[in-house]
């Protein structure tokens, strides 16, 4: 097991009565690109907020590259670099003068503005006012911000937020490749699934601040049950039929699909179902074998967060 | 990359740099330019020379009274929706540096800002009334202009401030929107004015700093006292409640 870049214990925050936060242990592996899925006001960016000392946790902690962030909040701020919602940049100044500022209260050499906005590919318009910036760019310019003395740890809230298709996909590649650039661990928070799924190596899913799932995208989708959409004309008998053979059906959107367990034999269960109905006088048009995706995972782990 | 460890001075660097270009450095150079352009009206329209000691003596009047809580009000609103506006504050407070850095510098930025207005106000006061007696010079200030009394009254004026710089500094720092940070002031600037020579005015931020024009020197010399400690406490307090504010979920 690789060591961990992020990890908490059992992190909990409540505000009144309600609990936002409910006892979530991540465990963030370096060099990793982690997915921190849930949908809006499942707790993701409260965690990122605790991980930050942004605020307190009521119970737990968390440790980030390996320092405590409730004993030595400096001490672990010091190794994260952060891109948040809101990005906080001071319309009136320009790119280059707004990384200037942060760079000065980091204490770090002039030269690093010039490096980030190179990574971030942002060294053509860091002259212009932010106020002029579009909205990709802003969120450019906040991940130059965040990798300002390269740390360790980057943690970006919804990056691709309020972003068109092409800065979607400029983001996609431009974060897939930053682990291999920078050395840095990514903790990507996101409701996209897609973009998690075509970015992310791990993943969590936090549903109604419990952490439902997580671990490696690739082991988790191998475990997945593998699904063969049937393509009928008469689906609620083909339903029944399968049932009364012992098949796992369930119809969804309107077509019929049959799941088979991850070590089951799909292609030969979905001919044996094949034969069921056929022998019925079903007529069977299609057997389409379903990617195993990460929407299919989220469904799974949080059922809620789809409804 | 190592980080060194993070300096007041750099703190307090980067805020005076943020505010370039900004809405209170303009507000810093108007204000003290409008008292002169009043002196210089003033006097032009009068048929007998006025004592310098009497011009400089209006000015200092306009400022305390009403200019300086006006200013003061505005100015810290400003400062702080630097940080507001875009939301800034939770990218700042989870920077490897202690908090209370951004807010000391915060408030000595204001101060000094307050403290360049004093020293423009006296310069352009002194201006405005040269050029009135070389326009008129009929009307030319009389006497020899008491320089030390009036560089003395304005840094008593600028100290007995503290204490309405702290109120209106946390007051905008604390709440997001210009609202209660304005209408504190503008409140507060009303009852000073209205509640001129009202006893409670020796507390009262907003009328502290006009107490120094006082006839009574003890009045002036307690005014001073509370405005100065008291703004020293105010401040204090200030940085240690900031400090440990949570950030908004």
């Amino acid at each position: 097991m690789p060591a961990a870049a992020i990890e908490t214990h059992a992190l909990t925050r409540r505000f009144g009565a309600r609990t936002v936060v409910d006892r979530v242990s991540l465990a963030v592996p370096e060099r990793s690109i982690y997915g921190f899925l849930g949908r809006n006001g499942a707790g993701k960016t409260t965690t990122i907020k605790l991980l930050l000392g942004l605020l307190r946790p009521d119970a737990g902690r968390a440790v980030v590259a390996g320092v405590d962030v409730a004993a030595d909040r400096i001490g672990a701020a010091r190794k994260v670099g952060a891109l948040l919602e809101a990005q906080g940049f001071y319309p009136h100044l320009t790119g280059r003068e707004n990384l200037e500022l942060t760079r000065r209260l980091l204490g770090l050499p002039a030269r690093e503005v010039d490096r980030v906005l190179d990574v971030a590919e942002m060294a053509a318009h860091g002259r212009r006012r932010v106020a002029d910036y579009s909205l990709g760019m802003r969120q450019r310019l906040g991940l130059a911000r965040a990798m300002l003395g390269a740390p360790p740890v980057l943690v970006l809230d919804e990056p691709s937020n309020g972003l068109d298709p092409e800065g979607i996909a400029d983001m996609r590649r431009f974060l897939r490749e930053l682990p291999a650039r920078t050395g840095a661990t990514v903790l990507l928070s996101s409701h996209l699934l897609d973009e998690i799924e075509r970015t992310a190596t791990h993943i969590g899913i936090l549903s109604q601040g419990r952490l439902v799932l997580q671990g490696a995208l690739s082991e988790l989708k191998a475990g997945l049950a593998c699904e063969v959409a049937v393509g009928t004309d008469a689906p609620e008998r083909a339903a029944a039929l399968a049932r009364a053979h012992g098949f796992a059906v369930e119809q969804r959107d309107g077509e019929l699909v049959a799941r088979f367990a991850p070590q089951e034999d799909a292609r030969g269960a979905a001919a044996a179902l094949n034969r069921v109905l056929c022998s019925a006088g079903v007529r069977v048009h299609a057997l389409a074998p379903r990617q195993r995706t990460l929407e299919a995972l989220y469904r799974q782990s949080a059922p809620a967060a789809l409804a | 990359m190592s980080l060194p460890a993070p300096r007041f001075a750099t703190a307090l660097a980067v805020e005076a740099w943020k505010l370039r270009r900004s809405l209170a450095l303009l507000l810093a150079a108007v204000a003290p330019l409008l008292i002169a352009a009043f002196l210089f009206f003033n006097m032009t329209r009068l048929r007998q020379p006025m004592p310098w000691d009497t011009v400089l003596q209006t000015s200092a009047a306009i400022w305390a009274f009403f200019m300086l809580p006006m200013c003061v009000t505005a100015l810290t609103a400003l400062v702080a929706h630097t940080e507001h506006g875009p939301r800034a504050w939770d990218h700042l407070r989870a920077l490897p540096l202690p908090r209370w850095h951004l807010y000391a510098s915060k408030a000595l930025c204001v101060l000094g800002v307050v403290a360049a207005m004093s020293v423009l106000l006296a310069l352009l006061s002194l201006a405005a009334g040269r050029l009135a007696g070389w326009w008129q010079p009929a009307v030319a200030a009389s006497g020899a202009p008491d320089l030390a009394g009036y560089a003395l009254l304005l840094a008593r004026i600028f100290v007995a401030a503290w204490l309405l710089v702290a109120v209106q500094l946390w007051i905008a720092l604390r709440f997001a929107s210009f609202v209660p940070a304005l209408a504190t002031g503008i409140a507060g600037t009303f009852f000073a004015v209205v509640a001129t020579s009202a006893k409670v005015g020796v507390v009262l931020p907003w009328q502290i700093p006009v107490n120094q024009l006082a006839t009574d020197p003890a009045r002036a010399d307690l005014a001073l006292a509370v405005g100065a400690l008291g703004g020293a406490v105010a401040f204090a307090l200030m940085l240690w409640r900031m400090g440990r504010r949570e950030a908004l979920a």
